[in-house]
């Protein structure tokens, strides 16, 4: 398993950014986030009917479901990228563990700062440990461990390799974390949760846009993040070879 | 080779360097003494449902002695390239991993044990055959902590944070194992075993069972330069 081939390879290591190509498909995402985004604010607000019981707060529901799938969603392409990368020895997939991991961190930022926002008026309380919550709250700290890991290995060959195997270890941890918040919770009375039920066609509607929105933008800041650690990889083997 | 018989005798070193120098056994022991007694003065005691509170000062105690033994363990290992040393002996890598974790669950398990009698006495707790349910939770827990623990103790011993990074990296992948414990021990601690509690302990089996078999798959590639 040789991990340096792909840099070893390429004939000059300090020929500056302009040797890693801005992907094409990154302005493609990019384009569809601007359009997709402005179209679900203008759904959310005006297209949605507003919630009966919940009024207008319902509303961050078409930013927060997102960010949730998109948190899931970056978290799961860690553990792939982890993976394949202790398969392959590859150094794209650690590119693109790390680049996951850094997205998923922020919309799962999105997710408990946008949560407690509507908890507030429709609960009444800012945070319960209710099993979702309780499970976002730990994906969160897990891969906060995960980003603080990568920090504190300055070679990147075994950086990559230790933070696979977290990235292993946190994701395959996430459903026994879920399990052990019910059953937590479950032991003590809480107050109701209000569940999804049955989605009026519009604020489906909405939400599917939403989903997609913030799929394309899940994708366009990957490909961000991913050229980005391309360009830093080269800075550091240049470093070396200086 | 066989995979365990090696394990046994990487986990034999670390018994008998412990029994020279008594470094883990002192310095763990004595600190969860410490959180014990600290936690008794620092929590209400007594009164209806403090079987539950000693069940989560017990396992706070468990999991800070666990990451402290388990840090110092991998350290000594760093010192004079020690680790290089068992990686490069004919022992497959698998044994080295389980060596290491045999040693740490070895000697956390120990101190849990000296210090659970004296913390059933500190805190008022009268167990009665529970104090089985507690002992067979210690082991159950410890198992799965020092699982996770002996492998990112190999990761964390290798960064530039030392053993300072490894509560970062067990602490929020231990959080199942944790409230599993806590829940078994406090059934214990009530003399109760109710289904739920049945529940708790086949999850903390198979959270042990699980990271085991991750800690074997991936722990050659930590290993590997």
């Amino acid at each position: 398993m040789d991990l340096k081939t792909d840099v070893a390879q390429s004939p000059v290591l300090d020929r500056g950014p302009a040797d890693v190509p801005s992907s094409p498909r990154r302005k493609l995402w990019g384009g569809l986030t601007i359009a997709s985004l402005a179209l679900l604010l203008a759904m959310a607000f005006f297209y949605a009917p507003e919630d009966a019981n919940q009024g207008a707060a319902q509303r961050i529901f078409y930013i927060h479901v997102p960010s949730a799938w998109i948190g899931f969603l970056a978290f799961f392409v860690v553990f792939v990228g982890s993976i394949a990368f202790l398969y392959t020895g590859k150094r794209k997939w650690d590119d693109v563990a790390a680049a996951s991991a850094e997205v998923g961190v922020i919309f799962t930022s999105a997710v408990l700062i946008t949560g407690p926002l509507w908890g507030r008026p429709v609960w009444g309380v800012y945070w319960t440990w209710d099993p979702r919550l309780t499970s976002f709250l730990m994906l969160w700290l897990i891969y906060l461990s995960y980003l603080v890991l990568r920090g504190y290995v300055p070679e990147p060959v075994r950086r990559a390799k230790y933070a696979a195997v977290l990235g292993i270890v946190g994701f395959l941890d996430v459903p026994i974390v879920y399990l052990s918040a019910r059953w937590w919770r479950s032991e003590h009375p809480t107050q109701f949760v209000v569940e999804g039920g049955d989605l009026p066609t519009k604020m489906l509607v909405t939400m599917l846009v939403g989903v997609a929105a913030f799929t394309f933008l899940y994708l366009y800041l990957l490909a961000v993040r991913v050229r980005v650690g391309r360009l830093r990889a080269r800075a550091e083997e240049a470093e070396v070879a200086r | 080779m066989s995979l365990i018989a090696p394990a046994f005798t990487i986990a034999g070193k670390d018994l008998r360097l412990e029994v020279k120098t008594r470094d883990v056994i002192a310095s763990v022991g004595l600190f969860v003494l410490l959180v014990v007694v600290t936690a008794s003065f620092v929590f209400p005691s007594g009164g209806e449902g403090h079987e539950g509170t000693a069940a989560g000062v017990l396992w706070m105690a468990f999991m800070f002695a666990a990451l402290l033994g388990m840090g110092r363990s991998m350290a000594i290992e760093k010192e004079d390239a020690c680790l290089e040393g068992l990686l490069v002996s004919p022992a497959p890598r698998e044994s080295v991993f389980l060596g290491k974790l045999f040693s740490n669950l070895g000697f956390t398990y120990v101190v849990e044990l000296v210090i659970l009698p004296v913390f059933i006495v500190l805190l008022d707790l009268h167990p009665g055959a529970g104090a089985w349910v507690v002992v067979l939770s210690a082991f159950l827990g410890t198992l799965g902590i020092a699982t996770v623990g002996t492998l990112f103790a190999v990761m964390a011993v290798n960064t530039r944070g030392r053993e300072a990074i490894l509560p970062l990296l067990v602490m929020p992948v231990s959080m199942p194992i944790m409230v599993a414990a806590v829940k078994v021990s406090e059934a214990g601690f009530l003399g109760t075993w109710t289904s739920s509690t049945t529940s708790w302990a086949l999850l903390m089996v198979g959270y042990d069972a699980l990271f085991l078999l991750v800690a074997l798959a991936t722990f050659q590639h930590l290993t590997e330069e």
